[in-house]
């Protein structure tokens, strides 16, 4: 066992780091006092180190220091819109609170409207349509074999679709296809789910290997 | 049925205790694993380890603390990678102010690791001149869109304070048209953000690493072609750091370096066993006592 | 008027962020560039006053009313104003500390504080530990609610003991195509599925950015004033 020296600097650290993960374990028993205090800890060091780079890396090189320089001086105007978030707290003017949201919002929504449609809607749908290109022999296996997995992939699209067509009722055609998207919506969502419990498990894994290593120095 | 039924009512700490023990064993006494690279992971090493020279490898620091454990491995994977293969490394943190620190904490660790055996220049990891962390700045459509024009307007700063014009990679590394690929550790949807904006305009290259929630839901963009390759949860960082590995001994940097991901392969594959257990038990005991109530 | 207005600038940038993208011309180009570095990117850093302020909002006024757990309220209230003067007076570079650690042996005293120092030190693991909770709650949720209850139920959980398995090196062991046949699965049937559910949410958010473009959505302009 090779724990860490509280006596020096960092083995301190090492040390506060350990006592506030427990803390937060201690949860799993029921809820504590050091869970509570670890907790509103967290809100608050996560908060000033949001605004210690907000200022140091966005408004000092961005707003302070050209205008400082006497340069971009129509940055101050647009510095004023942005102290409008203030208002939020002025209950008279709050509603000047919306114009820095608009001008956020408006130009964010416009600017993901084009690209999205190619990205998420073209781009995946000319992935779906079955080509000749889709038997062709790649690295990834043999042609006749990718070629099938493309048609699966496209029938699982269109079924999965047809299962989430509302607009009409689900009988005749839509009836039997939307089974088989149902089929391939539970296949995915049981491989999220399959992946969802690594992922899980990861988290917890890195904090006993915190706790067993860096603290304990239980772990090679 | 008593049994049965009371096996059902059980406190859950004691599954608590189960999930605790199951993973702490293997970690005190881990069995040897190779892991082996799903198609994924080899595609996106290929591509890295295979780009021209010429090209650097962006990584945007995507993830904050909450998913550290699983992602983290994976930025020190792709930073010893790029340093072994004497890449040009641009870093930066896109999504939220939260994951600046863990850039800045993987690029101190890697670079001590190199220039900590390094012998020559040529071994040795040089700030501003093989590598540079251009920190964040907000929001993400100005850098991901910034960054194809010219990113020393994007970052005029970097990470430390320095100016970005100043610094010799800079005048290699000027747009997207310098990178080989960007790839995105994240445990959000930034990576998508990167393919709609980036990829979509731009036509740079895009991998991601991502946390084993979100792997399922990005596989129609890797069939796609908008990814190039893919690292998902703690598997696929234990998969990279392997042949990360196995390419560091051929280029001759044999330093039996930790991997985090690998390690923890053990107590994966226990909690795994352990969760299909509580599923299986769990269902037997309800259709059991349902049975005898009907 | 005090809706009208911002409508209005929502259209307007709503359109030019659209059109920017089609127009090539240097002077679409130039504006748009001005738009995302200064203009966005400031506003976007005013925006963290709505965060903080809200958070110092709420706790000022649990520690007046004295509501449950309020003493909790000054530990983050202290910790904020620490961290941020700490962080603001400090630096964020160690190499090169602000006027707050140069101040003789206090100052060097006081590094040993950093901004990067805390984040290393409390905020990774308190996060980190946070979301680690999860797999405990999983643990618990997979014994007591999944069941196979009916066709669909169990089809999920047969792929998700697939995956699980095919995730880690012991199923290789016990069936060597294991991991390729979960490879499979995630390549094949999940990308059907998810990109079919992509398709729709895809769609529904260009629907949604749209009608908030053109003043249909209008959620985010809150509550009062006409």
């Amino acid at each position: 066992m090779n724990i860490a020296n509280p006596l020096t600097v960092e083995g301190a650290w090492v040390w506060v780091a350990a006592v506030l993960t427990l803390a937060v374990f201690s949860f799993l028993y029921r809820e504590n006092p050091f869970y509570r205090f670890a907790e509103h800890l967290f809100v608050g060091v996560a908060n000033g180190y949001a605004i210690t780079f907000y200022f140091h890396r966005v408004l000092v090189p961005y707003l302070i220091q050209p205008v400082g320089h006497g340069e971009k001086l129509w940055l101050i105007a647009i510095a004023m819109i942005g102290a409008l978030y203030f208002t939020r707290f002025i209950p008279k003017i709050s509603w000047l609170v919306r114009i820095p949201i608009a001008v956020v919002l408006g130009y964010s929504s416009g600017a993901y409207i084009p690209r999205a449609i190619d990205a998420q809607i073209i781009q995946q749908l000319r992935a779906t349509i079955v080509t000749r290109a889709s038997f062709a022999n790649t690295g990834a296996g043999p042609g006749w074999q990718l070629g099938i997995w493309a048609v699966i992939i496209a029938v699982g699209v269109i079924a999965t679709v047809a299962y989430f067509f509302f607009s009409a009722e689900q009988k005749g055609i839509l009836k039997p296809v939307s089974r088989v998207g149902i089929v391939f919506i539970m296949v995915g969502f049981g491989a999220s789910f399959g992946y969802t419990v690594m992922a899980r498990i990861s988290l917890f894994i890195g904090r006993l290997q915190f706790l067993l290593g860096d603290w304990l120095g239980l772990l090679n | 049925m008593k049994f049965w039924e009371k096996l059902l009512s059980i406190d859950r700490r004691w599954i608590y205790v189960v999930i605790w023990v199951v993973v702490m064993i293997p970690l005190l006494m881990p069995f040897e694993i190779k892991p082996r690279a799903m198609p994924p992971v080899q595609m996106l090493f290929d591509y890295v380890d295979s780009m021209p020279e010429d090209k650097a490898l962006v990584i945007s620091i995507d993830y904050t603390p909450d998913t550290e454990p699983e992602l983290h491995p994976m930025a020190i994977s792709l930073l010893r990678h790029a340093f072994a293969t004497k890449r040009k490394v641009g870093i930066l943190a896109v999504a939220t102010v939260m994951s600046v620190g863990l850039g800045e904490s993987a690029l101190r660790q890697v670079t001590e690791e190199f220039n900590s055996r390094a012998t020559t220049r040529e071994d040795s990891i040089i700030y501003g001149e093989d590598v540079v962390y251009w920190g964040w700045t907000t929001p993400f459509i100005t850098v991901l869109l910034g960054m194809g024009e010219r990113i020393t307007n994007v970052f005029p700063v970097d990470y430390y304070g320095n100016r970005t014009d100043t610094l010799p990679i800079m005048r290699v590394l000027k747009n997207y048209d310098d990178m080989g690929i960007v790839v995105s550790i994240a445990g959000s949807s930034v990576p998508l953000s990167w393919v709609n904006y980036a990829h979509t305009q731009f036509g740079v290259h895009m991998g991601c690493g991502i946390t084993a929630v979100s792997a399922a839901d990005f596989y129609p963009y890797l069939n796609s072609g908008q990814f190039t390759g893919m690292l998902a949860g703690m598997k696929g960082a234990a998969e990279y750091e392997q042949l990360v590995s196995e390419k560091m001994v051929e280029l001759g940097y044999d330093w039996s370096l930790p991997r985090k991901g690998t390690e923890a392969m053990s107590s994966q594959t226990a909690a795994h066993i352990a969760i299909m257990a509580f599923i299986l038990i769990g269902n037997i005991a309800f259709f059991v006592t349902r049975r005898r109530k009907q | 008027m005090t809706r009208r207005i911002p409508l209005i600038l929502v259209l307007v940038l709503g359109i030019f962020g659209a059109v920017a993208f089609m127009i090539p011309h240097p002077a679409v180009r130039g504006v748009d560039e001005v738009m995302r570095n200064d203009v966005i990117r400031i506003i976007t850093a005013f925006s963290l006053v709505l965060g903080v302020g809200s958070i110092i909002r709420h706790h000022l006024i649990k520690v007046r009313r004295k509501a449950e757990h309020w003493p909790f309220s000054y530990v983050t209230l202290i910790a904020l104003a620490v961290s941020a003067i700490i962080g603001l007076f400090g630096g964020i570079d160690p190499d090169s500390p602000g006027i707050l650690f140069r101040a003789g042996g206090v100052g060097r005293f006081l590094s040993n504080f950093h901004m990067q120092t805390l984040y290393e030190n409390i905020m990774v693991p308190l996060a980190a530990t946070m979301f680690s909770l999860l797999a405990f709650f999983m643990a618990s949720a997979a014994y007591r609610a999944f069941r196979a209850r009916n066709f669909e139920a169990t089809l999920l959980l047969i792929a998700a003991f697939i995956l699980m398995l095919g995730a880690v090196p012991l199923g290789r062991m016990l069936i060597k195509p294991l991991p390729a046949f979960a490879e499979w699965i995630l390549t094949v049937p999940n990308t059907a599925a998810k990109r079919g559910i992509m398709f729709g949410v895809g769609l529904g958010t260009i629907a949604t950015s749209l009608k908030i473009i053109l003043g249909i959505e209008r959620g985010w302009l809150g509550g009062g004033g006409k």
